[in-house]
């Protein structure tokens, strides 16, 4: 296409084990807003990464504007104006506005800084460009989110260079005021002839703003809608989940037994009256994008965060849960999302890794019986498949779903009542995902009660029994797994449907 | 964050001030002549070499930030202005060198002890605090060295002419230390380069997506308190008429607690040049205070750690909100 802004073609990116890009073309037309979707890990921030330059395409081509880039680096990016909205805002706190906007490209004199010029120039910036009175003295700590990201958007732009800017998720960290005030200044952008790649799990902001659409599903481009209605979300969605999740899942029969956890009314800063039971023997699932509120609820639910009201009531007994050590002392145990930074000891070995929960069973009068440790440990390892089985393995050189096995055997070891999974098999093959879907399964058979939080809607679908779907600190949904789909599912998560 | 916190973040902030206040209260109720030109002239004279080193490390800590223990630190500047100070002296004394020669001798020294500071932190990745602790250890080592543990005079005219000298009546190490806060401020306040380095300080990532080279302007920054360090070795050579050992200990002490002092001063709560400035006078203010109303010398030491304590804990205690 002669008229194409920027054109990709073909682009190829693999990585140990994993083809990440497989052939995607992605083409933006000049002035118009384009949807970049897929589920994670469909190479939505890859292909944004090939063409930002920070990793080199190992095949396929990039044009802008008609023009070649040899050689895409973020030099050369910068250069032909396009421009990149990370989704960490990237400010520093104690800067004002005009600093902020100017980092790294202040105009000055020799008799020093034009702050005057500069300051009037941010201002007239977001007044005229962005449609948004900021006085270049505020202090970015004292702005309000939505503000901040308009200052990384000015920061973006207030040279006059950009023809396409790239907004990576801009508006998880938002309210939907918030939401409507950045949607305000994107179109305000439109009109001045900017070009957009939006990238956003949020379907109603997709179809509500973009106008053209290109979907992501494992590595490749699966469709390109040319136009988008306020119901082309369905179609998405249909697009992006593909039929051939099925099979991963243990079929088993368990049947819920009493209440095990019941949270009435719970709230914190990023999530409001929260209601929710989970009973014996049952999976229960919670699905939210960044920023729903999820990933606040497990840790509030583990002591790492403190609500700020309701209760939480495990097998009758109302808990007061202020660290982590109070959840673990009541049968509640996690095992966490970032499980190499929380999970486990990297330096340690498995054995060390397993019995770390437990160390008073294994100890006589507080010395470690590390004969007994390593027997547990090869016990567990084995139940588990972990491989290598050797205990004596430092946890780093395991395999992702290996290492997961780790931190399940940990609490395994100390016989818990309730189970709380945070994106369990984030990063690990689809093998290990069966075998971990199979654990969990059993655990909840022997009689535990399993909360899982997940961003992957077909695991929730597929393991659960029930799933809580949380949008912008509410739960706004409750679905029973029995004959639902995945693509509802996410329809209700992303906002595009009302359950 | 609930709405108390701003008020409780407040209240910590305003503690080291409102300390400080009140001690100069004391100090004025019970010193007839606290506040007098000739003592203030005194206090501002003996606050030179403090407010040198002072805005040496205020530069390292803008680039680094402003955490205490992983944010940029240099502990070695006072160790830097003593080593000069021996080498100098013993030039002049011992080898009837000139004093110009003396000066470039000692020069090359700091640039030797910036660039080792530079690349500890830069290249290998060491905490600035344990690499600079460790530098300013074997620093003080080579002084002993040069001066064999021994107090050295200087007699000669150029260092005396900084001791005595008055410039339209304001004595010349006050109007010197003057020109260096000066210029250390507009290179770090007010130029592009100076703005790159706040960037570096308050947010690395930040400033790298800016195109910001935060390594060179970090490494820079350990250069730039290595040459505040030469500089403040002429005024400490001045303030005591030659090189003694053990003047990096007191001058290690004045030098944070002024900088960090300086912070609690300054509107956005960060450490700046000017700030660090203040801090200095202030400190030799207090120090000049405690002799006017008859402390015990040794007494002084311990107040000033508890002050540093205070300041540094007031700071860590506001991030911490």
């Amino acid at each position: 296409m002669a008229d194409a802004l920027l054109s990709m073609r073909a682009i190829t990116k693999t990585f140990p084990g994993v083809k990440a890009l497989d052939g995607v073309d992605l083409t933006v037309r000049p002035g118009e807003i384009h949807g970049l979707v897929g589920e994670n890990g469909a190479g939505k921030s890859t292909i944004i990464k090939v063409l930002a330059g920070i990793y080199r395409a190992d095949g396929g081509s990039v044009k802008i504007a008609g023009q070649a880039l040899p050689d895409v680096t973020p030099t050369a990016v910068h250069a032909a104006g396009v421009r990149f909205i990370h989704q960490e805002l990237h400010l520093v706190q104690h800067f004002t506005v005009t600093e902020s906007v100017f980092m790294g490209q202040e105009t000055a004199t020799l008799a020093g800084l034009s702050r005057r010029a500069m300051r009037r120039r941010a201002e007239a910036f977001f007044r005229d460009a962005l449609g948004s009175e900021i006085s270049g003295d505020t202090l970015i700590r004292d702005l309000g989110i939505a503000e901040r990201k308009l200052v990384q958007i000015a920061r973006a732009l207030i040279d006059g260079q950009a023809r396409l800017v790239v907004f990576d998720e801009p508006t998880a960290p938002l309210s939907s005021s918030e939401t409507d005030r950045l949607f305000a200044a994107i179109k305000r952008l439109k009109q001045r002839g900017i070009a957009m790649i939006y990238v956003s799990h949020y379907l109603a902001e997709i179809t509500a703003i973009c106008d053209r659409v290109t979907v992501l599903r494992n590595g490749q481009n699966v469709c390109v809608f040319d136009e988008v209605h306020p119901d082309s979300a369905g179609a998405m969605v249909a697009a992006m989940v593909g039929r051939d999740i099925a099979a991963l899942f243990p079929q088993s029969d368990r049947a819920p037994g009493c209440v095990v956890l019941a949270v009435s009314g719970l709230g914190h800063e990023r999530f409001q009256d929260v209601n929710l039971t989970v009973s014996k023997g049952e999976i229960v699932g919670i699905a939210g994008l960044i920023g729903s509120g999820r990933e606040e609820l497990i840790d509030v639910l583990y002591g790492l965060k403190r609500a700020t009201s309701g209760r939480v009531v495990l097998n009758d007994t109302p808990l007061s849960l202020r660290v982590p050590a109070d959840a673990v002392d009541n049968g509640i145990v996690l095992v966490p999302r970032d499980r190499r930074h929380d999970g486990l000891v990297l330096n340690m070995s498995v054995s060390d890794n397993v019995n770390l929960a437990s160390l008073d069973e294994i100890s006589t009068a507080l010395i470690e019986r590390r004969a007994k440790g390593a027997q547990k440990a090869r016990e567990i390892a084995q139940r588990l498949d972990v491989r290598p089985r050797d205990p004596a393995v430092v946890a780093r050189n395991l395999s992702g779903g290996n290492q997961q096995k780790v931190v399940l055997g940990r609490w395994l070891t100390k016989g818990a009542t309730l189970f709380m999974l945070d994106e369990p098999t984030v990063g690990v093959d689809v093998g290990a995902k069966v075998e971990i879907y199979a654990l969990i399964d059993r655990l909840a058979a022997d009689g535990a009660a399993v909360l899982v939080s997940s961003s992957d809607p077909g695991e929730l679908v597929g393991l659960c029994d029930r799933i809580l779907v949380m949008l912008r600190g509410r739960i706004v949904a409750e679905l029973a797994t029995e004959g639902l789909g995945v693509d509802h599912l996410v329809a209700v998560t992303t906002g595009g449907q009302a359950a | 964050m609930t709405l108390t916190q701003p008020l409780t973040r407040r209240v910590i902030d305003s503690i080291p001030i409102a300390v400080f206040v009140a001690l100069f209260l004391y100090i004025g109720l019970n010193s007839a002549n606290f506040l007098t030109l000739a003592t203030w002239e005194l206090i501002l004279k003996q606050a030179v070499p403090v407010v040198v080193v002072a805005v040496g490390l205020a530069t390292v800590i803008v680039a680094g930030g402003d955490d205490v223990v992983s944010g940029g630190i240099d502990l070695s500047i006072p160790a830097t202005a003593t080593v000069c100070a021996a080498i100098i002296a013993d030039q002049l004394t011992n080898h009837d060198t000139a004093v110009a020669v003396a000066l470039i001798l000692a020069l090359g020294a700091a640039a030797v002890v910036g660039a080792v500071n530079a690349t500890l932190v830069v290249r290998v990745g060491m905490t600035p605090l344990l690499a600079t602790l460790a530098t300013s250890v074997a620093v003080v080592g080579v002084t002993k060295v040069i001066t064999e543990s021994r107090r050295i005079g200087v007699s000669d005219a150029t260092i005396l002419f900084v001791r005595d000298g008055r410039i339209v009546g304001v004595p010349v190490s006050i109007v010197m230390m003057a020109l260096i806060a000066l210029a250390f401020w507009h290179l770090v306040h007010r130029t592009k380069w100076g703005m790159h380095l706040q960037a570096t300080g308050g947010s690395r990532d930040a400033a790298e997506i800016s195109g910001i080279a935060t390594r060179r302007l970090v490494a820079l920054s350990f250069m730039l308190a290595a040459f505040a360090g030469w500089l403040a070795s002429v005024f400490v050579l001045a303030r005591g008429s030659g090189s003694s050992p053990g003047t990096e200990e007191t001058l290690l002490l004045e030098m944070v607690l002024a900088t960090f002092l300086g912070a609690a001063f300054s509107p956005r709560r960060v450490v700046t040049v000017w700030g660090a400035v203040l801090g200095a006078v202030l400190v030799s203010a207090l120090t000049v205070g405690f002799i006017s109303i008859g402390i015990n010398v040794f007494w002084t030491g311990c107040i000033k750690g508890a002050l540093i304590l205070l300041v540094v804990a007031s700071a860590a205690a506001g991030r911490s909100q």
